[in-house]
């Protein structure tokens, strides 16, 4: 597994389609959790998480699961978790599960890349 | 020695500050907990806090304000966390809002390091939602920038956390 995140706007997506010419991108927005586990390449997974949030599902287990059942897949995500706590409810639970969720995904990725202007930084390249 | 362990929200800041405890070998670990609980989510967070702490010898001192006050064990090893809710707490108080507190705060900080062994302190990264708050929040954020700026000054290591992984912003692992 591999992740490449960074802010808003940092030029993650045309990063990501750099380095993996190849690999056919899908949108975290409109996956279901069966195409995430076949997906090839995730772009905005961080709407993933929004989504099975907004529809009230559980995401414990999900890193499992995406390690086991597709351990090659690319997920690009934004990081949304440096900034003042949001005043509403669901966006700091929000906030908190991208955090959270990422945190175990980088845990079972063999690399992490962030992106800023363009250009990546490897964090972890195991 | 001071370890200044930044990062955004959920990215593993607090497993990564107790690690760093735990590398100092054998001592009195004392946990400064800074988060008043007033809502069944803050009573949340910090059952999830004990819950990690559990089992690694931490004596816990709930400490909401005055830092520059407190009077630590001898030779013991500190972990603050978090010092975005100390500057919320020195700021917001029930007699009113207290602009200016980053000097309090770092006197504060300098009263522990001249007590303790070490100290880990936990902070935060706010300052990137590119959005411009009013007043008060504006001034939150302010106070804790200034606060993190002279922390790192002071501190022998600053690391921001990402998801897990450490990236040193000054010294390093063997600091």
């Amino acid at each position: 597994m591999e992740m490449i995140i960074g802010g808003a706007y940092q030029g993650k997506s045309s990063y990501a389609k750099k380095q993996f010419p190849d690999v056919k991108w899908k949108c975290g927005a409109e996956l279901t959790e069966e195409e995430l586990l076949e997906a090839e390449g995730v772009l905005g997974f961080h709407q993933y998480i929004r989504k099975c949030l907004k529809a009230g599902a559980n995401l414990s287990g999900l890193t499992e699961k995406l390690a086991e059942k597709n351990p090659g897949v690319v997920l690009v995500s934004e990081e949304v978790g440096y900034g003042i706590v949001p005043a509403d409810a669901f966006e700091r639970q929000y906030r908190e599960a991208v955090g959270r969720v990422c945190t175990e995904l980088a845990g079972k990725s063999s690399k992490v890349t962030r992106v800023v202007c363009g250009i990546g930084m490897v964090l972890k390249n195991d | 020695m001071l370890v200044v362990v930044t990062g955004g929200s959920g990215s593993g800041k607090s497993a990564f500050a107790e690690d760093r405890v735990l590398s100092f070998g054998e001592a009195r670990r004392i946990y400064i907990a800074t988060m008043q609980a007033f809502d069944e989510e803050s009573h949340r967070r910090i059952r999830r806090h004990r819950r990690m702490r559990a089992g690694k010898g931490f004596e816990t001192i709930e400490r909401y304000t005055e830092l520059d006050e407190l009077i630590l064990p001898k030779n013991c090893v500190v972990l603050l966390e978090c010092m975005s809710n100390l500057v919320a707490n020195e700021m917001f108080r029930e007699d009113g809002f207290h602009p200016e507190v980053s000097e309090k705060i770092t006197e504060g900080v300098r009263n522990l390091l001249s007590q303790a062994e070490h100290v880990v302190i936990v902070t935060n990264e706010i300052f990137s939602d590119g959005i411009l708050y009013e007043g008060e929040s504006e001034k939150y954020k302010e106070q804790l920038g200034k606060i993190n700026c002279n922390l790192a000054e002071m501190a022998d290591a600053v690391v921001e956390v990402v998801y897990g992984i450490p990236v040193w912003h000054k010294g390093g692992e063997k600091a």
